[in-house]
């Protein structure tokens, strides 16, 4: 050992001469990084300059002349395309518009590229992602991205399409809009409810399913009959609320399903929001799931099962009755799968289920954003912001929307009616324009629901009820109708992540986590009442009053500007 | 084994006779620098250069300064004092302790004795197997064995449930992943069946190269194969695992992430399963709270040299340590 000694001075020696030397490298980079850094911001105000220079002039024509541009998708499970050619919508824009969109893509590690993106100030010139992604709001927030306010009034489609209210709604704190809304509606959007396994339902003689006692029956005759072979309840990733937050809308009348997430945390009495912990009719919702939890009526993976296992249970029938925030997707799947073998079997949706003597119509399983769901926004990196928003604008408008869902004109619709609706040709095949919409979901960036649902909802209208799109019967006449407006619950209620609120809302969101968990598996009704008792102690003690104020004002303060008062 | 790569001339030149200059000794032992010095450099670039951004754990980092650290206002002890004030810190800290020190206790030696009673097995076929068998789980991803783990343990259609209900030994299927008392459990024992194989790799090398000469002397000597287990094989691979006890123990700490992240997806658990790593993956990262992760981070680590230091002294007495 002793004689190993000197080798070590030696390399003690070349590591200290290495660290000299990588350390006057990383030096000298950082040197060079300092004096590069300040001409990002000086290009993008000669951009600004061009802008309103160019404000002036008439509005650019996208198609006019080629365009080119990065994009980058801020989301883990989804890209935009490698190429051009890989879906309908971009290749027919390569091909007719002179578009060139070359594609940043995260392959699921979106959040570690975000973050190496801003420190190398190498951003894409448009991103694509969450509409309160602090990831974005950091962006925004550091200047970053570029105000869409003086392209407004040059370029038709969004101002006319977009409530001016929700687009005030939309606005940062310094007042100017930076987000590109997708999906933004005027009507109710939501698909949150319960599914029903229509074999069952027969085999157990069609019985009531409308107050939370007639559920409890139901499940313990299913249970009774079917034993270990069928899950009574499903209630989906419960970790994410969903069953258990669905049930929770049925025990009053007003509540609602957000009061469970990380962006509410509360729930709405006499003008305010106050503490989950001590609404009575989230006590008594708990105690409901604990009971069905003692008896097995409930699924017992609820707390630990992934996506991949519900599906799975609904894609045998071994689902009584199934619930959460967005069933469709999965009991048409499962619906469709099923039917293939036995016609009688499949599933369908039900009014929401209620306490006995509530009003159902007040009774809201989920509730709808007319702002819809993320947004596009341009990065101060872009040559010529400007162009890019004609191309949005252009996509959001009637011709962008119809060639996104139905193809280029004179395949499957040609010209617009009154209404500047498609009119659809005698052509229209139904299953090319399921597979256009399925292959461009990734790049339909910019949704204008309010124009495309009457287009898409005028050819399903025409067919009888059997034959309708699962999704497209039950939305229509069971989840669309039962949703509550939560536009003004929905947004702007999340505190900055590294501020004092932003530490409350983290400690309140681990607590509520576990506390839905272990009063929904509670051994008894008073341990219920204990589990909460304590969390409304833990949460005092974490400054939960105060997060609960400041959403208040926010609360308020977006209903207001929706005009809602 | 230290002992014999000592005896290499390369690594014990005698100084005293050898005075020859600097260079002529570097190109002697050229092949064997040309081994060490591509480790050596990709060691300085990514962990000695990336080093300086700990101080970021004094600071309140703005993701848009970049590398210019500098440019971020210092704050001294805040991110430490946040941390150790947060509501679960007792928890996550016990946690920690009581995860790696039950890995530590049992992961360590198992695979040691897995390799022990590989070696006594005297049918080659049979050998090869059980070792192909026990060390494929390292290969594959805390995914795929979490997802195996749960499905097992699920209480819809899971194995064990309905083995345990099927040979009579429970009545009702078992919440397994639900229960805080079965986590610990649950937890060490995936981690050793994932790694015993693989760990035991080098254990079968280092007995391989026991001198047979001792056995078939201590065969003549009448001693039993325990005793020769315990008195040949144990002492002439106690410098490897003395050795790799030692790095375990500067790997203390690090009591999981993704097999805790993937294993205790139920929230109930959080009270046994929150370690500091999860910890930061959720509060700091999750939230780019990055100023914040970096202090956590850092406490680990200074706790993690404490350790090593502490194993290597005590190694050092027994006259085998790393330094």
């Amino acid at each position: 050992m002793k004689k190993l000694k000197k080798p070590n001075v030696w390399i003690l020696a070349t590591v200290v001469a290495l660290t000299t030397a990588l350390a006057g490298c990383s030096g000298n980079s950082n040197g060079e990084g300092g004096s590069t850094k300040p001409s990002p911001t000086n290009t993008a105000k000669a951009g600004e300059k061009d802008n309103a220079g160019e404000s002036e002039d008439a509005p650019w024509v996208f198609g006019s002349e080629p365009l080119e541009f990065t994009a980058y998708t801020h989301y883990g499970w989804q890209d935009f395309p490698e190429k051009m050619e890989d879906v309908p919508l971009w290749k027919y824009l390569k091909e007719n518009k002179q578009l060139n969109i070359k594609s940043i893509q995260a392959k699921g590690n979106h959040a570690q590229l975000m973050s190496t993106m801003m420190a190398s100030g190498d951003l894409p010139e448009l991103i694509y992602g969450d509409r309160y992604n602090p990831d974005i709001e950091r962006l925004i927030d550091n200047g970053k991205i570029v105000a869409l306010d003086p392209y407004l009034d040059k370029y038709p489609n969004l101002k006319k399409w977009l409530d001016p209210q929700l687009m005030d709604l939309l606005r940062s704190k310094d007042g100017k809009l930076y987000k590109f809304p997708n999906w933004y509606t005027n009507k109710s959007t939501n698909t949150a409810g319960y599914v029903v396994n229509k074999k069952i339902y027969n085999e157990l003689d069609q019985p009531p399913l409308q107050t939370m006692d007639d559920l409890y029956a139901y499940l313990g005759k299913v249970k009774e009959k079917y034993g270990d072979e069928v899950v009574p309840f499903e209630p989906d990733r419960t970790v994410d609320g969903q069953g258990i937050g669905v049930l929770y809308t049925g025990f009053a009348e007003g509540n609602n399903y957000k009061s469970l997430s990380s962006d509410v945390q509360g729930v709405i009495k006499d003008n305010k929001l106050t503490s989950l912990f001590m609404d009575p009719s989230f006590r008594e919702s708990q105690k409901f799931v604990s009971k069905l939890y003692r008896e097995k009526l409930i699924s017992q993976d609820m707390f630990t099962q992934d996506r991949g296992k519900v599906l799975e249970k609904l894609m045998t029938g071994r689902v009584a009755v199934y619930a959460g925030s967005g069933p469709t997707t999965y009991a048409s799947q499962a619906h469709n799968e099923l039917i293939k073998t036995d016609p009688e079997a499949g599933y369908f949706m039900i009014k929401p289920i209620h306490k006995a003597g509530l009003d159902q119509s007040n009774i809201h399983p989920g509730g709808y954003d007319r702002l819809g769901w993320n947004i596009t926004t341009i990065t101060t990196k872009a040559k010529d912001p400007e162009k890019i928003f004609a191309f949005l604008d252009w996509l959001t408008g009637p011709e962008g929307m119809t060639i996104q869902f139905f193809g280029p004109e004179g395949g499957n619709w040609k010209g617009f009616d009154e209404n500047e609706q498609p009119i659809f040709t005698d052509q229209y095949d139904p299953a090319q324009v399921t597979e256009i919409q399925a292959l461009n979901d990734r790049v339909m960036i910019v949704g204008n629901t309010s124009y495309i649902d009457p287009a898409k909802m005028k050819y399903e209208n025409a067919k009888p009820p059997e034959e309708q799109n699962w999704s497209a019967r039950y939305q229509s006449t069971i989840t669309w109708p039962s949703a509550n407006d939560i536009t003004a619950l929905n947004n702007k209620l999340n505190p900055e992540p590294d501020s004092e609120l932003g530490d409350i809302r983290q400690k309140i969101l681990d607590l509520i986590t576990q506390v839905l968990a272990e009063s929904a598996t509670a051994s008894s009704d008073e341990k219920v009442d204990q589990i909460l008792d304590k969390a409304q102690a833990d949460a005092e003690s974490y400054g939960y009053n105060k997060l609960l104020e400041w959403r208040t004002e926010q609360w308020l303060e977006n209903k207001k500007t929706l005009g809602m008062e | 084994m230290p002992q014999a790569a000592t005896e290499q001339p390369y690594n014990r030149p005698d100084r005293r006779h050898d005075r020859k200059p600097f260079l002529s000794r570097l190109m002697k032992q050229l092949d064997v620098q040309l081994m060490v010095w591509p480790s050596i450099i990709i060691i300085f670039v990514f962990a000695y250069i990336p080093m300086y951004g700990v101080l970021t754990a004094f600071m309140d980092y703005n993701l848009f300064t970049g590398a210019r650290i500098f440019d971020n206002p210092w704050v001294g002890f805040k991110h430490f004092a946040a941390f150790f004030d947060a509501p679960d810190f007792g928890t996550i800290l016990r946690n920690t302790i009581v995860i790696s020190l039950l890995k530590f206790v049992i992961g360590f030696p198992a695979p040691i004795l897995l390799a022990l009673m590989l070696n006594e097995v005297r049918h080659m076929l049979f050998k090869r197997f059980v070792q192909t068998i026990t060390y494929l789980p390292h290969f594959m991803s805390w995914v795929i064995v979490g997802g195996v783990v749960m499905s097992l343990l699920s209480t819809e259609n899971g194995s064990i449930n309905i083995m345990l209900q099927k040979t009579g030994a429970i009545d009702e299927s078992i919440n397994f992943l639900s229960i805080k008392d079965y986590f610990w459990t649950i937890l060490v024992s995936t981690n050793v069946w994932k790694e015993i194989g693989f760990s035991s790799i080098v254990y079968l090398a280092a007995i391989a190269g026991v001198d047979q000469h001792m056995y078939e002397a201590a065969d003549i000597d009448g001693a039993s194969k325990f005793k020769q287990i315990y008195l040949i094989t144990v002492p002439s691979i106690m410098p490897v695992i003395i050795i790799f006890m030692i790095l375990a123990a500067g790997n203390l700490l690090n009591a999981g992430f993704e097999d805790i992240l993937i294993l205790a997806q139920n929230p109930l658990l959080r009270p046994v399963s929150d370690v500091i790593d999860t910890y930061v993956y959720r509060v700091g990262l999750q939230n780019q709270k990055y100023s914040y992760a970096v202090a956590v981070g850092l406490f680990k680590a200074i706790i993690s040299i404490g350790l090593l230091t502490l194993a290597n002294y005590l190694a050092r007495r027994s006259g085998n340590s790393l330094w």
